[in-house]
């Protein structure tokens, strides 16, 4: 565990350094750019490439927000403070990132950044199989994460942009998981989460393979199947609301939670008027 | 002094039983007709005798002294005209009688000037309990009877409490009486004030009938006179004007007599109101979602001051999908309610990275326009949209932008710094961590901005990219508008390159908006610490700072030079020559403090009047005489007597000689010797025995 000493100060020598911020980085600051995680599966990393890029044609499409190109992140190498979102999806043979990168981490969470774990395997997990949980216990073990509960009912990311109730993607019906409300939080008042970052969960987990359903390549169209036939579409465009919510709800936090108060704020404005 | 006393050696009880048991012999004896029956008796009630252990005692005793208290007022009231040399005079007066009294002890007590005003109670319970109860045998107070603290006072005196008043019969006052005064107000709400003329002592007939013309002056500046009769409440709205102190001043000059009146210095009042803002309304618009969003919800959320009313553009008006409505979780943006109709509910109104969509009718701009001109804030955050075809500034909005955006965007990271207004500048002055020289210390950079040329009338208080400007401050009729010219603030927040005082730079410059007084460039302060010492300060854009006039009370001036402690800031200590209400101005900025109550409490009430001692002088057969009449003889009485009364020369008042003494020794001495007990007793027990004997039989018969 000395490397977990030693870590603060070799960040500190490295945001020293003056020199000039990749420009890819730039481009993340200036464009809102999603950004995934490169595992070093090439599969798994033009799916997340291609995802990515779906999900920022379909907010550019539907939406004020118009991220500019995905960006793949080296997590031993990129500074991440200059991002907002980064998809992370979880591969077996993932080689676990160096201490330096979890202090970077550790401070992209706590300073309002969120990382979507995605551990690919709603379609077997739970049936005795390989599944995704080891790996995402392994990598993300070093990381200060707050405790987690399945996203309830009234969560805002239920309600950022579209209404929804689950969180489907490529696979259907696992629980997605996000920080849990504190104890004794009234869940009635729509906004149980902490006031830090605005009560933005700095993690959301869930084995949906978001990024394949997506998915689009050069063409425009879809690389995966997603379901079969019309519900298999419809399915679809599920995992890209899910998409458009999550972004909307890095991006805004409880924006939408607290839009429930304003017209009971107007009201008051106006009854003080009265009042005279 | 003799006395017997006993000292028995073995206890009472044992005493007792045997003179019971020798009692019991003699009966025994008589019924039986023995002859030397009380002979046996007298012996055994000699031994209890004995053991009870009779002794004399005797002690030595001295007469001692009586003391009178002699209490002498000094407080600020008593200092009014004649009335020093007429205690002066009394006293004088008292002690030469009192040094021909016999035995006579003075203590003499003197009460000044306490915070809470004159403590003649507290003055004499602790001169009273200073002296033995049996040794005093009078007080005699000098003083105007303006005492402060009526609970205090002893409830009665072993000895006759005198009361000798200054001051003269045609004494008179009127004063302004405050009722009722609120320490915090609402800003543009009005607070009622209840005042009150009160006319004391004997007034003249012709000012008695005359009202006082009143003058209510906030913060220095004339806001209405008006005539109030004596005795009639009147609520004086006041309306605070600005966060802080607001300093009422009501006042009314003295009336013209023959006789004046004792003072005029409880004829004003000075009043302080902290001025509080209502909660604060804040309109955030997000043009759309992006990263820097959250940092304005972060900053605007955690302040329980303000209500924060947000909008965010998530889908613009060109844009459409197929999504049925019910299954999208927006609402329409309620542009007219907000901009036509509420508009001057809100303090401040935010527009981050607004873009011209097509979203606000021009007429919203122009009520915006207005509203700030009225004295609303508006603090746009551009981002590159600034410099676009979207642009705010081709809004009508644009007129009152503190800069023209040219259209290019600079690209590059850049060290946000402060320009040498922005170190002066109360939103940016002593920002944590800072560029400067010669220090290592240095923000984060930021990315991009937008090129924008400022207003000539405005102040630009940070440069980014090429020494352009980055947040420039301007104020439009009397409202203000701040302009950041890049969205890049939040990166301060995510710590990029070590990051920066992001909420702090926020929370200044939305507040500096909404005029929060501690964030005015200009200002002139007073920080009282302490009783008198005041330290000024001077907040300034400018240079220099000008000298700072001070007019004291009585009308006099006096100059402060003011040295710098920092770009923008000058100070000057000072302490005042009393408590009182001063103006201090620097010819552009003027301020009224008070120092101390205005009418400081000794002044409240200056007629002298024995009232406030309460019934003290009665309960004790004391006197309440006004030194006017003359100084009153002294002479002593008895005990209970009555200790004033009217003599051939005049008053006299009279103290009670106790005739206290104290025993200085006592000696304790057996009342027989031990060896004398011996021969009474066995006397007594031998004549018995003979009595009874054969002897005695034998002579007789």
């Amino acid at each position: 565990m000395i490397w977990f000493l030693l870590a603060p100060f070799l960040l500190i020598a490295s945001l020293a350094q003056a020199q000039d911020p990749d420009p890819r980085l730039i481009r993340a600051a200036d464009e809102v750019a999603l950004a995934y995680v490169v595992t070093g599966d090439s599969e798994v990393d033009a799916a997340s490439e291609a995802g990515l890029r779906g999900l920022s044609q379909v907010l550019t499409d539907r939406t004020t927000v118009e991220p500019g190109e995905p960006i793949g992140i080296n997590l031993d190498q990129d500074d991440l403070s200059l991002l907002t979102f980064l998809y992370w999806p979880v591969t077996e043979d993932q080689p676990q990132p160096s201490p330096l990168a979890y202090v970077r981490m550790n401070h992209f969470l706590r300073s309002g950044g969120m990382i979507l774990f995605d551990t690919r395997d709603g379609d077997i997990a739970g049936l005795g199989g390989p599944e995704g949980a080891g790996a995402l216990r392994r990598l993300a073990a070093p990381l200060d994460i707050p405790a987690l509960a399945p996203i309830p009912g009234d969560h805002v990311l239920t309600r950022s942009f579209y209404l929804l109730q689950d969180f489907p993607g490529r696979y259907y019906g696992r629980d997605v998981w996000a920080e849990a409300p504190p104890a004794g939080a009234e869940a009635s008042e729509g906004v149980p989460f902490r006031i830090l970052n605005d009560g933005v969960s700095p993690v959301i987990i869930g084995g949906n393979s978001w990024a394949e359903a997506w998915a689009i390549g050069e063409n425009g169209l879809p690389l995966f199947t997603v379901g079969s036939g019309l519900d298999g579409e419809r399915q679809r465009e599920m995992a890209y609301r899910f998409g458009v919510n999550l972004i909307m709800y890095v991006l805004t936090g409880n924006y939408k939670s607290d839009q429930v108060h304003v017209p009971a704020l107007l009201e008051r404005l106006r009854s003080e008027e009265v009042m005279q | 002094m003799t006395g017997l006393s006993f000292d028995p050696l073995l206890g009472w009880p044992l005493v007792a039983a045997i003179a019971g048991l020798a009692v019991l012999v003699t009966i025994w004896s008589l019924w039986r007709g023995l002859r030397g029956w009380a002979l046996r008796g007298l012996a055994g009630l000699a031994v209890a005798a004995a053991l009870a252990g009779p002794a004399l005692e005797s002690g030595i005793r001295n007469k001692l002294s009586d003391i009178v208290i002699l209490l002498d007022d000094r407080s600020a009231s008593q200092s009014l005209p004649g009335r020093t040399e007429q205690t002066d005079a009394a006293l004088a007066g008292l002690e030469r009688q009192l040094a021909t009294l016999p035995d006579t002890e003075i203590r003499r007590v003197t009460v000044s000037d306490a915070e809470d005003g004159t403590l003649i109670g507290a003055a004499l319970t602790r001169a009273l309990a200073a002296e033995p109860q049996t040794r005093v045998a009078g007080v005699i107070a000098v003083t105007d009877g303006q005492s402060h603290d009526p609970a205090m006072l002893p409830k009665t005196a072993p000895a006759p409490v005198h009361v000798l008043l200054t001051g003269a019969p045609g004494d008179w006052d009127r004063r302004l009486v405050v009722e009722e005064s609120p320490a915090y107000g609402l800003i543009d709400q009005p607070v009622t004030i209840r005042v009150r003329i009160e006319d004391q002592g004997a007034v003249p007939a012709a000012i008695a009938a005359s009202p006082a013309k009143l003058r209510v002056l906030i913060d220095g500046e004339q806001s209405r006179s008006l005539d109030l009769p004596p005795g009639i409440p009147l609520d004086l709205p006041v309306v605070p004007q600005h966060a802080g102190q607001n300093v009422v001043s009501i006042g009314f000059d003295a009336p013209v007599a023959d006789t004046p009146e004792l003072t005029d210095r409880n004829n004003s009042a000075a009043i302080q109101i902290q001025g509080v803002r209502d909660r604060l309304r804040v309109l955030l618009i997000s043009g759309e979602p992006h990263a820097g969003e959250r940092t304005w919800r972060n900053l605007l959320k955690s302040d329980t001051n303000v209500d924060l009313i947000h909008f965010t553009i998530l889908r613009p008006p060109d844009k459409m999908d197929a999504v049925p409505v019910d299954e999208m979780s927006l609402i329409a943006f309620p542009t007219q309610e907000l901009f036509l109709e509420r508009i001057r509910d809100f303090d401040l109104i935010i527009f981050d990275r607004y873009k011209v969509r097509g979203i606000l009718m021009p007429q919203y701009y122009d009520n915006i326009r207005r509203y700030v001109e009225e004295g609303g804030a508006v603090l746009v955050s551009a981002g590159p949209e600034m410099s676009s075809v979207e642009s705010l500034n081709l809004s009508p909005l644009g007129a009152i932008l503190p800069g023209r955006p040219t259209g290019r965007i600079y690209d590059q990271p850049f060290l946000p710094r402060l320009t040498e207004d922005g170190q002066r500048h109360p939103v940016t002055a002593g920002l944590p961590g800072a560029p400067r020289e010669g220090s290592d210390s240095h923000w984060g950079r930021w990315l991009r901005m937008s090129q924008v040329i400022p207003d000539s009338r405005a102040q630009v208080v940070m440069t980014g990219a090429e020494d352009q400007p980055l947040l420039i401050m301007n104020r439009v009729g009397k409202g203000r508008v701040a302009m950041l010219n890049s969205d890049q603030v939040w990166l301060w927040g995510r710590g990029f390159e070590g990051g920066g005082p992001q909420l702090e730079l926020l929370r200044r410059i939305a507040h500096w908006s909404m005029k929060e007084p501690e964030l005015e460039e200009e200002a002139l302060l007073a920080d009282v610490s302490g009783e008198l010492s005041v330290t000024i300060t001077r907040r300034t854009m400018a240079e220099i700072a000008k000298p700072v006039r001070i007019t004291r009370p009585d009308g006099q001036t006096v100059t402060v030079e003011l040295a710098p402690i920092g770009p923008g800031r000058f100070t000057a200590r000072w302490t005042a020559p009393g408590p009182g209400l001063y103006r201090m101005t620097d010819g552009d900025i003027t301020r009224v403090m008070a120092l101390g109550p205005a009418a400081p409490r000794e002044f409240e009430e200056t007629v002298a009047s024995g009232e406030k001692l309460g019934s003290l002088p009665e309960v004790t057969q004391g006197a309440v005489l006004r030194l006017s009449d003359g100084i009153p003889s002294l002479r002593t009485v008895r005990e209970g007597r009555p200790a004033h009364g009217q003599g051939v020369s005049g008053d006299w008042i009279a103290i009670t000689p106790r005739g206290a003494s104290s025993t200085t020794g006592i000696t304790h001495r057996p009342l027989l010797p031990g060896w004398a007990w011996l021969a009474i007793i066995s006397g007594l027990a031998l004549a018995g025995w003979l009595a009874e004997g054969r002897g005695w039989r034998l002579r007789r018969t």
